[in-house]
């Protein structure tokens, strides 16, 4: 690397697109490229891409500080069931831990439900005589030899690519998987073993097992993947560092990720959370609710002073992607994100047997899209809505490189809405707009009503091709104050990329009583998990001065299902910290459920080290199209769109490009840019801040 | 009176309605999960909450909650109206019950009711109803012979009054349970999600101008009720029989005999013929009987409309009284499941003559199977904790049954490694039962092996509450029986399948899930199908052979 080396370049491997983004301090430039994923080798359009970013801000592979990575190969490779030949090591009497699962009907109703496909199918799961109990007591010693057997059972006659170890109580004693691991390592040196100890070191059995199996089933794969990138970006002259983005929007070593791959099963939509971070601390704002609406889903995210909240488990490959439970549960830490069924390209229609109408959450997908893209689509999506109601404009769609098509869409609606019911076409395109966002302001108080939390203190910050069409409504419904609409609905997620710091979170498991904690067990927990937290962040590029550490138990009261998390007041911990931790838990039980139970006994039942260093700024100046010509604000054109309960407004349509600082507008109006329009409904005042954002009074 | 009518909403204004009522209910249902303590609520799920209007009519409910108690709650705040009037309510009023008879059939589930109230008037209830952790008596079992033996009762009573607690009420409730502090707690998560509720429908009139919840609610029943009469009509007219046999008590074997009729767009469910009611824990009261004969309806006949008031008003159901399906006050009902989840698989035997694309066989789970330790822990603490596991469930028509999953109830299970950690007990194993899958061309659900031990130097009390160790899991159009319950002490000895008794130091007990029933006739299975099965241990190789032909 050489002193020039001051860029870095964000890469998100999506399953349609890749996006880059560049970012250079000290030259000042931002710069965003989008081309088609090669999915045979993902690496062909990340170098592709990166090429052509570098040529067009005239930058050499050798200025490049770093490239930030993201990807859903993780996540394709779960849902689309492409991973290894998997085989697994249990305690014996529990091979079936990951097959008989929660034993739990997502669906009430359904009498037929499809359940996740297994991972690991039951042949491939063999049992190993062992056990050690929930105290720690060794019941019975590790059979090494039946661990020789089984491994060579499962390469020789069941072909196992990848062996995971999952044994009773291993997240405090981990002492027989780790010796079953050398065992593997020593028979078959080349064959990536899977931890459950390692991979995710928390109570509770099945989940536990779940993500070791499934870090198991997208390890050789990611690897060979990493290798791969890594190799071909060093042939172009590239020499600065690798780093790849994790499910909870920290950014690690590529070593790390090919260790625990699962790790970054969320790594793209973690970006988006992250970016509206960023733009809540230029904006100093405390409390955002992060909305990102594209073609088939809307994704919502909490960010508080800053930083996305947290949590530290998901749901992988489901049955049914909006349904809760149908999925592989994994232990990972992961931005707490609600994903609902409500996009772009989200499909009405009236339901044969209640003759109501709903929306979603099928999709017309990118193929063949709404109505209105005129490539096949006949059942009218979310866009055609849009469309009907005025707020999209056909000829200015992606910057006019789509023309859109009114009559189709009008026909749509007539067939298969109006016939049905004798809403007129307006109203139906209105009752789809209602429903889907009412939809999308139920799943946000939800998840607002299971933090305790309450919308009203919260600004929503709205980015995705359909966010700023959707979110002054949204807000509304939310009785969220204040809007702010990033430039670039299409580029503000890959700023995350830039902007995410070196991060790790790290767990380790013991249960005990408030009163009856070992605090040398616990404070050795916790040096462990700094120094392992340190020597990553520092390979991950941080100053090891700059590293900050945030301790935090799980705890609940004894026999209550659910933990909260409390921050502890520092990493070396004795019993004169107890009145400050049983405060905090009190507090924060307050804060979700309005009221403590304070006689009740606490037990503390997980200890996290959250590790992270300063992230990046960008400055958003550099974005805006030199093409564009700074003036006045003054509409460009008029259109008329339909308010409900306003009826038929005449809106002045603005050109985002062509707003500065300090712009004013009164709603009702129209904002374009070249991935989205901005609606702002009668009466809110917008102001355009310093950093370009639209921030709009819902009022 | 509300002026809006049912045709006063739109397919559309109507749509939103209903989703923004059911979140309400599901976001009461997050606080009662979250705060409650009772590791039976949120291990089994065993809890519903429900939005009503100010006749108690259901307008909405949590989704994950479960079926029979929606079903059940409205009835019983309807009772509730009777003695204590409307315009006698006040902000703040709970009301609580437990009595099996006019609620969910068994003292241990708790029903609380709050009123909603807009613009200082009563426009509508909000409640749930959750299992409770104790209610003195007996420890949860089957074999109790009168109902005062099984725990104490309270009648409708004002828990709350203008939002102060009735201490004296309190006092004798607490007085007369093992464990106090957790009863209250639940009782408060209840109080808790019936005030959210309340809150929240309150939001959602002010927000869209409505007066109250009345026009609404006739229109979201109409819809529902035009859904079910929809999915009846299209099953042809006839009446169509059906009869189980169950292990019942002792020697005593329980008979469940149903008619089913179908004319037009509405069915009527008939019991006559049935056992009549004994003298143990088995009797299943009529408001259980009623939700688990509805509910299996719906699962088969119109499975995604969501659930209010009128979704079951096109279906009738009968029992005569005095039968273990219509038992009448004192009869012990502590543990009606096991006669109340045998219902489905009574109505899906009958329903299999008319409809057989659209049922399953019995299931293996119904009735739950459940084991009750109790005792002291080497440190001195008390300890009570049900083991939560499923048998399989009856396989479908075009493919093979869950394994270790409950049907008509929604039990999950929790973690061993958690398990474990409060009681000191040591789990073998817990695996899939080999051959316990009733053969079919579709086969059942497996059941499950779990062998327990006590890692204590004092014995521990247990208690069982189990069926099918006579009478398996019936397969349909063919199938046939999945593996029956099976429980045994370490020695081989069996203890009553329902009945407290005790386990020795270091003992261990065996305990086995029946499998689901099997779906058409086994020689049909495909090879492939019977090939993969023994490839993974789901059957032996003697069952290939002998039972499907596959060698």
């Amino acid at each position: 690397m050489t002193t020039t080396a001051s860029a870095r370049v964000g890469v998100d491997v999506g399953g349609t697109f890749t996006d880059l983004v560049l970012h250079d301090p000290v030259r000042n430039i931002v710069r965003t490229g989008k081309l088609l994923t090669t999915p045979d080798d993902p690496s062909e359009a990340i170098l592709n891409g990166i090429a052509r970013i570098l040529r067009e801000a005239e930058l050499k592979p050798e200025d490049v500080h770093s490239v930030i990575h993201g990807t859903t190969l993780v996540t394709n490779t779960i849902i689309e069931r492409t991973g290894a030949t998997v085989g697994l090591l249990t305690t014996e009497g529990f091979r079936d831990s990951i097959e008989i699962g929660r034993e739990t009907r997502y669906d009430l109703y359904d009498l037929f439900l499809e359940t996740p496909a297994l991972l690991v199918p039951r042949a491939r799961r063999l049992e190993i005589p062992e056990r050690i109990a929930s105290d720690g007591r060794i019941l019975l010693p590790l059979d090494e030899a039946a661990v020789v057997a089984a491994t060579k059972q499962l390469v020789e006659a069941e072909g196992a690519e990848a062996i995971a170890v999952g044994f009773l109580h291993s997240y405090h004693s981990p002492q027989h998987e780790k010796r079953a691991g050398e065992i593997i390592r020593a028979l078959y040196p080349n064959l990536p073993v899977s931890l459950s100890a390692e991979v995710a070191p928390e109570i509770r059995e099945f989940e536990r097992i779940s993500t070791a199996s499934a870090n198991a089933y997208v390890q050789p794969l990611m690897a060979r993947y990493l290798d791969r990138v890594q190799t071909t970006l060093q042939s172009t002259g590239f020499r600065g560092h690798l780093y790849i983005m994790l499910s909870g929007g920290g950014i690690t070593t590529v070593r790390e990720a090919k260790d625990f791959p699962i790790r970054l099963i969320e790594s793209g939509p973690a970006a988006g959370a992250m970016a509206s971070a960023f733009i809540s601390r230029l904006t100093g704002l405390e409390h955002v609710v992060s909305f990102d609406m594209g073609g088939t889903t809307a994704k919502m995210c909490l960010v508080d002073h800053h930083e996305p909240n947290h949590k530290f488990d998901f749901e992988a490959g489901r049955v049914r992607r909006f349904q809760k439970g149908s999925g592989l549960p994994l232990k990972v830490s992961v931005v707490d994100m609600i994903e609902i069924g409500a996009g772009g390209g989200s499909l009405a229609r009236i339901d044969p047997g209640s003759g109501l109408m709903k929306v979603g959450p099928r999709s017309a997908g990118a193929k063949p899209g709404p109505v209105c893209y005129g490539r096949g689509g006949t059942e009218p999506a979310v866009t055609d809505a849009d469309l009907v109601l005025g707020r999209l404009d056909p000829a200015y769609f992606l910057g006019g490189e789509m023309a859109l098509n009114l009559d189709p869409v009008r026909r749509a609606f007539e067939t298969r809405i109006t016939a049905e019911t004798g809403i007129a076409v307006e109203q139906a395109a209105l009752g789809v707009q209602r429903i889907v966002d009412e939809t999308m302001a139920s799943a946000t108080r939800m998840h607002l009503a299971e933090k305790g939390k309450d919308p009203r203190r919260y600004t929503m910050i709205a980015f995705g091709g359909a966010g700023p069409v959707h979110a002054w409504n949204l807000a509304r419904l939310l009785k969220i104050k204040r809007l702010v609409v990033p430039l670039g609905a299409g580029v503000a997620s890959a700023l995350g990329f830039l902007v995410a710091p070196p991060a790790t979170d790290m767990v380790r498991s013991y249960v005990a009583r408030l009163e009856r904690i070992d605090w040398t067990r616990v404070n050795a927990l916790f040096a462990e998990m700094k120094a392992a937290g340190s020597a990553l962040l520092t390979e991950a590029g941080a100053t090891p001065g700059s590293i900050t550490f945030r301790p935090v138990a799980e705890m609940r009261h004894v026999g209550q299902g659910f933990e909260i998390p409390v921050l502890l007041p520092g990493l070396e911990l004795s019993d004169a910290d107890l009145p400050t931790i049983r405060e905090r838990f009190f507090a924060a039980y307050r804060d979700r459920f309005e009221r403590v139970v304070e006689e009740s006994p606490i037990e503390a039942l997980s200890w996290r080290l959250s590790c992270s260093a300063p992230g990046w700024t960008i400055d958003l100046a550099g974005a805006v199209p030199r093409t564009a010509e700074a003036g006045p604000a003054a509409p460009r054109t008029q259109r008329r769109v339909l308010f409900e309960g306003a009826g038929w407004l005449d809106c002045p349509v603005y050109d985002r490009y062509a707003l500065r600082a300090g712009a004013r507008i009164t709603g009702p109006a129209l904002i374009e840019e070249r991935e989205s329009t901005c609606v702002v409904g009668p009466g809110s005042e917008v102001v355009v801040d310093d950093f370009l954002n639209l921030v709009i009074d819902v009022t | 009176m509300s002026d809006a009518t049912p045709d006063a909403f739109d397919p559309i204004t109507l749509e939103i309605y209903w989703n923004r009522l059911i979140s309400a209910a599901d976001e009461a249902a997050t606080g009662l999960l979250r705060t409650a303590f009772s590791t039976i609520v949120r291990e089994s799920n065993d809890f519903a909450t429900v939005l009503m209007d100010r006749n108690g009519n259901s307008v909405s409910e949590n989704t994950g909650g479960l079926a029979s108690f929606s079903c059940i709650l409205p009835r019983t705040t309807k009772d509730f109206l009777t003695r204590f009037p409307a315009e006698t309510w006040k902000p703040g009023d709970t009301i609580v019950t437990n009595d099996p008879w006019l609620a969910t059939g068994h003292l241990p589930d708790f029903t609380v009711v709050t009123g909603i109230f807009h613009r200082g008037k009563l426009v509508g209830f909000s409640g749930s109803i959750s299992h409770s952790p104790d209610v003195g008596g007996a420890l949860w079992s089957a074999d109790c012979r009168e109902i005062f033996e099984e725990g104490i009762r309270i009648p409708p009573s004002r828990l709350l009054r203008e939002g102060a607690w009735n201490q004296q009420l309190l006092d004798i409730l607490l007085g007369n349970v093992r464990v106090p502090r957790q009863v209250l707690g639940d009782l408060q998560a209840q109080v808790v999600a019936a005030e959210v509720g309340a809150r929240r429908v309150a939001e959602f009139l002010e927000d869209t101008g409505l007066p109250d919840l009345q026009g609404l609610s006739a229109a979201l029943s109409e819809r529902a009720d035009r859904a079910m009469r929809r999915a009846i009509a299209e099953v042809p007219d006839g009446t169509w029989h059906s009869e189980i046999t169950a292990d019942g008590f002792d020697d005593k074997h329980t008979r469940i005999v149903c008619k089913v009729t179908v004319r037009g767009d509405t069915m009527h469910i008939d019991y006559a013929g049935t056992s009549p009611q004994i003298d143990r824990g088995i009797n299943c009261v009529m408001n259980y009987t009623h939700a688990y004969s509805v509910y299996p309806v719906k699962c088969a006949l119109d499975p995604f409309t969501p659930r209010n008031e009128g979704s079951y008003q096109a279906i009738t159901v009968a029992a005569p009284e005095r039968s273990i399906l219509n038992p009448l006050y004192p009869a012990p009902v502590s543990a009606r499941q096991l006669t109340g989840h045998l219902l489905a698989g009574a109505i899906y035997q009958a329903l299999a003559q008319v409809i057989p694309n659209k049922v399953i066989a019995d299931c293996g789970g119904a009735p739950t199977m459940r084991a009750l330790f109790s005792g002291t822990r080497p440190d001195g603490d008390s300890f009570s904790q049900v083991l939560f596991a499923s048998g399989g469930m009856g396989a479908c028509p075009h493919k093979d049954g869950m394994s270790a999953t409950a049907f008509p109830t929604n039990v999950g299970a929790g973690s061993i490694e958690a398990y474990e950690s409060v009681a000191p007990i040591i789990v073998r194993k817990k695996r899939l039962r080999v051959d316990s899958g009733g053969p079919g061309t579709f086969r059942g659900g497996l059941g499950q092996e779990i062998e327990l031990q006590l890692d204590t130097d004092a014995p521990a009390r247990l208690s069982l509450l189990s069926d099918r160790h006579q009478n398996p899991a019936g397969g349909i159009l063919g199938g046939l029986p999945g593996g029956p319950s099976v429980i045994a002490f370490g020695d081989g000895t069996k203890p009553h399948p329902k009945s407290r008794t005790s386990i020795g130091p270091r003992e261990s007990v065996l305990l086995l899930y029946a499998g689901g029933g099997g779906y058409g006739d086994p020689k049909k299975r495909a090879r492939e199908a019977v090939m993969e099965d023994l490839r993974h241990g789901y059957i032996s190789a003697a069952a290939a052979k002998t039972i499907y032909g596959v060698e």
